[in-house]
Parts: structure tokens; C-alpha cells; sequence
């Protein structure tokens, strides 16, 4: 450490006393040195990577909801279907319906069906 | 400029590094920091025991207020120092029932020739530190800083938490009361001669 010029004037009469101090510097023995850097050591918090650490939680948690959907042709899929549904309900013309379901609403359930349900009970289905 | 093995990043950086749990930080750190905590603790308590336990608590205290430290707020430096002094006070006004007394310094012994200088001079070192005992605390505190640790008067009203004006107050009267407690051992310890 430098003494300051100043500080140096301000002496005075005391220069030769505060020379003789500054030479004496008490200096630490090596033991407490190195129980000082154990120390150091031991109160050092452990290395934190935090931005990385949070992000690959964000992930593994997306990554475990798409593997319980059945991966990502699963998730094609069922993107494929809700578009499809959307499509039907909102924006497809009334003729096309048709195709889908060739009755009318006056057909009745019989009208959907080809077998009855006693037909059914007899063939033992 | 601190002369280690990183010495080209600062205290602060280093302080950062410390935080982020980077163990050659630690290392630097300490060798830098924890010499002179202990100086400064040695010459305000002038009991090696007792310098050790404050340095080291300051040390302690200082790797604690690491991951929180803000930068660009304090100097680590001045924070220690800060720390440093603020302990030792403590311990002297638990001490001071005693009382301290210039007239008590060991006269200096018949020298053998070739160290005679050397002697003379750890005499007069040891005289001056027994002056400064005789000072209030904050007297002491500020000459301590300024004289023998080399502080500017900025860093000292920093780390005591007071203006330049009262710190250059405080070490004028330091001064003007260690000349007066000295003044008997001029000839005594050869000043006269100087």
C-alpha cells in the first residue's frame, strides 16, 4: 500500500515515527493464511449455472406432457384432427354434410342403421 | 495494484467471481485481502490473537455479503476496512477499563553493533503504536488509516462514515496529541540524532 504524498507533509515531526510503524508491518503467520483460505473455501457458494438449470426444467417438463401424448406424429395428428373438427363446425357449406351423412334428420335412427337392434340380439352380437 | 495470481481483476470482480463459486477466487482473494485485514486489526488491538479473531470474522462477514454485493456501490477494500475498524472499536471499548501508559514502553535494550538501526527503529515503532493507544478511538481509527495504512482522506470518511472535513480534523489532533505523548522519548529512542 503507497502512502500519499500528502499524507507525507502532514507528518511533521512524526514522519520518522510513522516510518519506523510502516516498516514494522505486522504480517499474518502462514497456519492462520491457511485457515483463512479453508475458510474462504468452505463459505464459497457451490458453482450456480442458474439460467441454464431453469431452462432445462422448462424443457423436461414439455418434453414429458409430448411423450405421454404418444411424441410428435401424435401431436401432428391430433393437430390434423382439432383443425379438421374446426373446419366442420365453423366453415364447412351445408351440401357438403351430405357426403358425410347421406340421410336426412326424418330417417330416424333406422335410417342410419342398416340392422335393427333385435337383429343384432339374434345374431347374438 | 494487488500482486497475485489475478491480478489483473479487480476486487469487486473478483468478489463476483467468489459469488459464482469459482474456487481460484477465493484463493486470490484471501491473499490479498486477509494480510491486510489482519495489519489493520494488529495495529488498532496490538494483541496478534486477538487481530487474528477480528480479521478472520471480517473475512467471514465479507464472504457472506458476497452473493448480494452490489456493484459499483461499495469498494470491497473500504467494506473491509469498514468492518475491520467498527470490530476492533468494539473490542477496545470492552478493553479499555485499563489504562494505557506512554512511560511503560520498554526502554530500548543496549544494541549489538550492525542491528542497532533495526532495534532502534522496531523500539520506535513500538512506542509510536503505545501512543496510539493513549488516543480515542476514532482518533486512533483515523490515523491508523491515513498514516499507517495509506488511505486518502475520501476512502477514510467512506469507511467512517463521516466527512473529509471531520476526518482531516480527527488526524490533526491525532497527530497533535501523538507529538506531545512522543515528545519525552525523542532523545530516548534517537531522534535527537536523526
Amino acid at each position: 500500500m503507497t502512502k500519499t504524498d500528502r499524507a507525507g507533509t502532514e507528518e511533521g515531526l512524526l514522519a520518522p515515527w510513522f516510518d519506523a510503524a510502516r516498516d514494522a508491518e505486522p504480517l499474518p503467520d502462514g497456519d492462520w493464511m491457511a485457515r483463512m483460505e479453508a475458510l474462504a473455501l468452505a463459505e464459497q457458494p457451490s458453482a450456480r449455472p442458474v439460467p441454464e438449470t431453469r431452462a432445462a426444467a422448462r424443457r423436461g417438463g414439455w418434453r414429458d406432457i409430448l411423450g405421454g401424448l404418444g411424441g410428435w406424429p401424435a401431436m401432428a395428428g391430433l393437430a390434423a384432427a382439432c383443425a379438421a373438427g374446426v373446419w366442420i363446425g365453423v366453415a364447412a357449406p351445408e351440401g357438403s354434410m351430405s357426403t358425410l351423412l347421406p340421410v336426412s334428420a326424418g330417417d330416424g335412427v333406422s335410417g342410419l342403421e342398416p340392422a335393427s337392434g333385435f337383429d343384432y340380439v339374434m345374431a347374438g352380437l | 495494484m494487488p500482486y497475485d495470481a489475478m491480478s489483473d481483476r479487480s476486487d469487486e470482480d473478483l468478489l463476483t467471481a467468489y459469488a459464482a463459486g469459482e474456487p481460484a477466487a477465493a484463493r486470490a482473494l484471501t491473499l490479498r485481502l486477509a494480510p491486510r485485514a489482519f495489519a489493520q486489526a494488529m495495529r488498532m488491538l496490538r494483541d496478534r490473537a486477538e487481530a487474528e479473531d477480528v480479521a478472520q470474522e471480517a473475512l467471514v462477514r465479507l464472504w457472506r455479503a458476497a452473493p448480494g454485493w452490489r456493484t459499483g456501490e461499495a469498494q470491497v477494500t473500504t467494506w473491509l476496512y469498514r468492518v475491520v475498524s467498527n470490530l476492533c472499536i468494539d473490542r477496545i471499548r470492552r478493553r479499555r477499563g485499563g489504562t494505557v501508559d506512554i512511560a511503560a514502553v520498554d526502554e530500548p535494550p543496549d544494541p549489538a553493533p550492525g542491528v542497532e538501526r533495526a532495534m532502534l527503529d522496531d523500539a520506535r515503532a513500538d512506542a509510536l503504536e503505545t501512543a496510539l493507544e493513549a488516543l480515542p478511538e476514532r482518533q486512533k481509527q483515523a490515523v491508523v488509516l491515513r498514516h499507517l495504512e495509506g488511505l486518502s482522506n475520501p476512502e477514510i470518511a467512506a469507511i467512517m462514515d463521516i466527512g473529509v472535513r471531520a476526518v482531516e480534523s480527527l488526524t490533526a489532533r491525532g497527530r497533535k496529541a501523538l507529538e506531545g505523548l512522543l515528545a519525552g522519548k525523542r532523545a530516548e529512542l534517537g531522534y535527537d540524532e536523526d
